[in-house]
């Protein structure tokens, strides 16, 4: 006979209780609409003739359950204030993120092994945000960094706290864990070593034009900031120094 | 294979635009109508196959929407199916129509495609796409494609060398290519004036090291394409555009995974050893987080099938899915225009400019004419089939992007970080 799945640990009830809320308010019924006048057509604007539009706002707001599968040891872990690779015992492949499965065709499809990683790495790449999605949108700007720990072959998203413009390729990065965990990668921030000297050939930092730009548009994230959110400056400063 | 020969014969659109307010369904059967227009000798009930594309149930709360769209043309009772893989979705479209009629299963299809991506807010719109990226992975650490292509391109940069003042040289190509396309977002939104490197400099900066400039549009629009067998293209156009070649290829899901990509390890030594002896190389260093071996792949088998070995040469133009002009680069570089590491050489010199030895996005591409997903391909095939057919200034009212005596034209399309993508080798004989 099948053995019903047990939940052996539950952090999930208030959360339920909580979007069932959600779920009712956004249940895609119309709550509200505009008529609007706009053009009508395939071609340039000016074949195009005036109609009325009726524009309806229906929301939709879900819980989703979603098993992390047989690399939930890797979040469990981030909740703990461990990491996790896995190993492929054939091609000695170290994955960080995790695959229980070595891709390795030559492995045909080995079962890797666990084993805990180093709190450090490297920055394999970045990106400097200034704009993102609503989700992240509080925490701008910042830097969106691919980092590689060290004794594994791939390289993991995780956002750098540093200011933007003192990123570059191949940063030493210490993996910190924040204090509020949930159970993704966002538990976990890279920040850089101290003492590292920046590059001369560093693509964002060999023409200083690329730093003065970076630094003149970040002072419009500031503005969205404050005038959104109410986070000033200064503040958005201070979780750099960390 | 199946000797057939497989055509675009021709199509129709419906204006992008940010935002539109014709749904999709109007959309497409104004696309439609306006292809129609084109084929007086077409019964409507020839058409034996409808396939669609569109990228995004979430954008419009509507799965299937394709049903919608099929029936309300009045083209349903025969059969009809939805392809869909992200950016790729109407490239796909295209080359899963092209396999059914070369096969000899059809002699006839109509193949739709569409987006209306404004109906959520712009972080919101970010959001749903991203959500193609692995969610329990990048898509949690920034939500936003234009941060993991941004990546992508300071890796590139790095270790190739290309500046920001190239990225904006693509991006000031694009618009100045744009402005003489009265069906571009860009012009629409912003006339018809010529742009500069200045003006690229003024412009916002979004996920260093790319500016608003270099991203892809935001857009709701519908294209349209008619396919065929040889018997149908004799019965009904004096101008068809032949398939030559096609071909699909892949890259893994999440960018990172491609320092150590088992499945590209030693495949393209070439493009290995053009690494920068300088840089710590990963264990697969082609295309690692700098290029796209989707687009290698694809490449060379539509190259084989269409009998070209040096494309720059035997190409007359591109119209390439470059979501952001580091990509258009890469492309250049991937799709073997150049070496690897030469993409920047190619805008410097002017070779992808208008007039160019292979003007590249002359209809704008994605950044400055349209990117509506599911049917950014077909606008940018319907483009390459006016450009072979000689028809640009009949169907733009200005002959400046007609390229002469254009022969062979090149697009490609990809998905996600370049997860899936394609080729296709269209020509003029």
């Amino acid at each position: 006979m099948a053995r019903d799945p047990k939940i052996i640990e539950d952090r999930a009830t208030p959360i339920k209780k909580e979007w069932e809320e959600y779920a009712r308010k956004g249940n895609w019924t119309v709550k509200g609409y505009e008529m609007v006048r706009a053009l009508s057509g395939p071609g340039l604007e000016e074949q195009c003739k005036e109609e009325d539009f009726m524009v309806v706002y229906r929301p939709h707001g879900v819980l989703y359950h979603h098993s992390y599968g047989l690399v939930s040891k890797f979040f469990k872990g981030l909740i703990e204030r461990q990491l996790y690779g896995t190993k492929c015992p054939k091609c000695k492949t170290v994955y960080c993120p995790p695959r229980v499965h070595c891709w390795n065709p030559d492995c045909r499809v080995a079962d890797t092994e666990w084993m805990e990683l180093p709190l450090r790495g490297k920055v394999h790449t970045f990106s400097v945000m200034l704009f993102s999605a609503d989700a992240f949108l509080e925490m701008l700007p910042f830097v969106l960094a691919y980092v590689q720990i060290d004794g594994a072959h791939t390289a993991i998203p995780i956002q750098v706290v540093t200011a933007p413009t003192e990123v570059f390729i191949g940063q030493k990065v210490n993996i910190k864990f924040r204090q509020k965990r949930t159970g993704d990668l966002m538990d976990i921030y890279a920040v850089p070593v101290k003492g590292q000297k920046t590059p001369s050939d560093s693509c964002l930092h060999r023409d200083e034009k690329n730093v003065k730009d970076l630094n003149r548009d970040m002072e419009n994230t500031y503005a969205f900031l404050d005038k959104r959110f109410g986070i000033k400056k200064k503040d958005v400063e201070k979780r750099w120094k960390v | 294979m199946s000797d057939r020969r497989v055509a675009i014969l021709g199509g129709g659109l419906y204006r992008p635009g940010r935002v539109r307010y014709d749904n999709a369904e109007e959309g497409v059967a104004m696309a439609y109508k306006n292809m129609l227009e084109d084929f007086p000798k077409l019964d409507p009930r020839e058409i034996e196959f409808v396939q669609s594309s569109y990228f995004s149930d979430h954008l419009n709360q509507q799965l299937c929407m394709a049903w919608i769209v099929q029936d309300y043309i009045g083209q349903h009772r025969k059969g009809g199916y939805r392809v869909e893989a992200g950016g790729s979705t109407p490239l796909d479209n295209i080359i899963n129509a092209y396999y059914l009629i070369k096969s000899g299963q059809y002699d006839l299809i109509l193949v739709l495609g569409w987006e209306w991506m404004s109906e959520v807010d712009t972080a919101t719109t970010n959001e749903f796409i991203a959500s193609a990226s692995d969610t329990d992975w990048d898509f949690t650490v920034g939500g936003f494609y234009n941060g993991y292509y941004a990546a992508l391109e300071t890796r590139h940069m790095q270790l190739y060398g290309e500046t920001i003042e190239d990225l904006g040289r693509i991006a000031v190509k694009n618009r100045n290519n744009a402005i003489h396309n009265p069906f571009s977002q860009w012009r629409a939104e912003h006339g018809t004036g010529r742009v500069t490197l200045d003006d690229y400099y003024k412009d916002r900066i979004i996920a260093w090291p790319y500016r608003r400039w270099n991203c892809a549009l935001i857009s709701e629009g519908a294209c349209c394409l008619l396919m065929g067998s040889e018997k149908m293209a004799k019965r009904l156009t004096s101008h068809p555009m032949w398939i030559e070649g096609v071909g699909l290829g892949s890259d893994s899901m999440r960018p990172g995974d491609r320092l150590v990509d088992w499945a590209y390890h030693g495949v393209h030594k070439a493009d290995e050893r053009l690494y920068p002896a300088n840089v710590e190389k990963p264990k697969t260093p082609y295309p690692e987080m700098a290029n796209f071996g989707f687009a290698r792949e694809s490449a060379k088998q539509a190259y084989a099938q269409a009998g070209i070995s040096d494309p720059l040469k035997e190409i007359d133009l591109a119209e390439l899915f470059a979501p952001y002009d580091g990509v258009e680069l890469c492309l250049y570089e991937d799709l073997m225009f150049c070496p690897r590491g030469e993409g920047k050489t190619m805008i410097r010199q002017g070779v992808v400019e208008r007039g160019g030895e292979l003007p590249c996005q002359l209809s704008g591409g994605l950044t400055a004419f349209t990117h509506p997903v599911g049917a950014t391909s077909l606008f940018q095939t319907l483009f390459l089939h006016w450009q072979l057919a000689g028809l640009i200034k009949k169907k733009l009212g200005d002959a400046t992007l007609q390229v002469k005596n254009a022969k062979k034209a090149i697009t490609t399309g990809h998905g996600g970080t370049g997860c899936q993508g394609g080729v296709i080798i269209y020509s003029k004989d």
